[in-house]
């Protein structure tokens, strides 16, 4: 039981760190290597919370919104102009990523932090003690995913965006504020990304480069999802339980790259991955 | 083909209009006026310029020169978007539908708010009653003819005052020629509508139209009033 749980919940914290990445690039069509970036920023915004004793909770809309103001600065002034050059696109991101990771070492220093648990403690299901945290990452995720399907079939700006994603020409044509929709989609998707770095600090220690790897993972999955969030979870599931599996049973050194190699693998097999697109 | 006093009173003035892709001149110092309620044939043979005409009428493409003129107002600055506020449809040519989104959202996409969603169903309805019996139905699912129909009706759901339509009979059967051209015709006479209709189907445009012209290699080289000898006239034209 403790291993299924396990499972579910890494895939749950790989879905939300790279549903921020997913937004992007789905309507985009390019990387944000600063991704790891934003969700180091939102981290820190926890750190900084938990320094000036504010409730822990306000470290969510405060990263969230923190993740949005720059992700607007950013695409207005880096990403805007490199849409019809996505690889110049992800070389920019990933310079701007190393040097936010530079002003956050400037600012809070190299030294490791930690934060407080937002829900410490254990649970019992099933007859198995569980964290609670863990279990709150998991409700998280599908809250995420079901705000998302929300957000993309309920609303107009999702309507748009889906537009926007199947056939831009058209979408402009007919009168689609086209730049709108894409502002408001990165700004979506760094403020996600600012969310999930302030739901990991429960779980992994916090330092300048925290992203890096994350941003690995969220990549690899990203690739194997296309632009569906459907195909996402069923990625992170899947590679999420993976790496679950090859940790316990195999060596937890392993696990850490389980995700990029059985990417690797499915991209090798099913150039689409699990996309129908 | 326009002199001054056209250009005022014009529902759509194109004043020598140059455009075209990178350095080349597709459309060449062309004049044109729409008359206010009139239906527009502007017709030619392939890679004449008429899809790049529509194109920079709506802003998709930079005028290079001269001036486009919307009820007297230059568009220079307002773009696809700013020129759909302003009541300007739109039917391309070149995948016109988003294919994997429903009839619904087809539909749903050319107005700015939901709050006219439903009258926009009627208006459609009265035209083309199928699509709305069939409103979660994906676009791509849709034959041919009804894709047409569909392209159309998503024109027609914001009301227009002016309609840009690119060969949209193209590859179709007579009987959904015909209800495409009673739509439009009754809405040009019902709302006032303005439609410039850029076509290769002969027996259509002489069933709607008001006014006709040719266009050959960017500029015009016939127009006239749709009239007896106008088929004889836009055949020696179009032939190859």
């Amino acid at each position: 039981m403790t291993l299924i749980l396990d499972m579910l919940t890494s895939a749950a914290i790989l879905f939300i760190v790279a549903t921020g990445l997913l937004t992007i690039f789905g309507v985009l069509k390019i990387i944000n290597f600063a991704h790891g970036a934003w969700l180091t920023v939102g981290a820190y915004c926890a750190v900084a919370t938990a320094h000036m004793g504010l409730n822990p909770w306000l470290a969510l809309p405060l990263a969230f919104a923190a993740g949005a103001v720059l992700g607007l600065l950013t695409e207005r002034f880096i990403v805007r102009p490199l849409y019809s050059r996505p690889l110049d696109a992800i070389l920019a991101t990933w310079g701007l990523g190393i040097v936010i990771g530079q002003l956050i070492t400037l600012w809070f220093g190299r030294d490791v932090q930690f934060t407080a648990n937002l829900i410490p403690g254990t649970v019992d299901l099933l007859g198995t003690t569980y964290s609670a945290y863990r279990l709150f990452a998991l409700v998280a995720a599908i809250a995420l995913g079901l705000g998302f399907s929300y957000l993309m079939e309920g609303t107009r700006l999702g309507l748009s965006a889906r537009a926007v994603i199947m056939n831009e020409t058209l979408a402009r044509a007919l009168g689609l504020d086209t730049a709108k929709i894409r502002t408001v989609t990165f700004m979506i998707g760094t403020g996600l990304a600012g969310l999930a770095g302030v739901l990991l600090t429960p779980l992994t220690s916090t330092d300048p480069t925290m992203g890096v790897a994350w941003l690995v993972g969220s990549f690899m999955l990203v690739m194997v999802a296309g632009q569906s969030f459907g195909a996402l979870a069923l990625a992170c599931l899947l590679l999420g339980g993976a790496q679950v599996i090859v940790s316990t049973y195999v060596s937890p050194i392993l696990g850490g790259i389980t995700v990029a190699v059985l990417a690797a693998i499915i991209l090798r097999i099913s150039p689409k991955g699990f996309s129908r697109a | 083909m326009n002199d001054m006093s056209d250009v005022k009173t014009a529902k759509l003035a194109l004043d020598n209009v140059t455009s075209g892709y990178g350095h080349v001149d597709v459309i060449k110092s062309l004049s044109l006026d729409i008359r206010r309620g009139e239906i527009f044939a502007l017709m030619g043979k392939n890679g004449m310029g008429k899809t790049t005409l529509l194109k920079t009428i709506l802003g998709l493409l930079p005028l290079k020169k001269g001036r486009i003129l919307l009820d007297g107002k230059p568009t220079d600055n307002l773009g696809p978007k700013g020129l759909v506020d302003a009541h300007v449809a739109y039917a391309p040519q070149d995948q016109p539908l988003f294919q994997d989104l429903t009839i619904r959202d087809n539909l749903r996409i050319a107005l700015r708010s939901d709050r006219d969603l439903n009258a926009g169903f009627d208006r459609v309805q009265g035209h083309f009653p199928f699509l709305t019996d069939r409103l979660g139905q994906k676009a791509g699912t849709l034959s041919g003819g009804e894709q047409k129909m569909l392209i159309i009706a998503r024109s027609l759901m914001m009301q227009p005052d002016l309609l840009l339509i690119d060969e949209i009979s193209e590859g179709l059967q007579p009987t959904v020629i015909a209800r495409i051209a009673d739509a439009l015709k009754t809405e040009c006479e019902a709302n006032g509508t303005t439609i410039l209709i850029v076509e290769q189907h002969l027996s259509f445009v002489l069933g709607i139209a008001d006014r006709w012209a040719v266009l050959k290699l960017g500029v015009i080289d016939d127009s006239g009033d749709i009239a007896g000898d106008t088929q004889d006239r836009i055949l020696e034209h179009l032939r190859i």
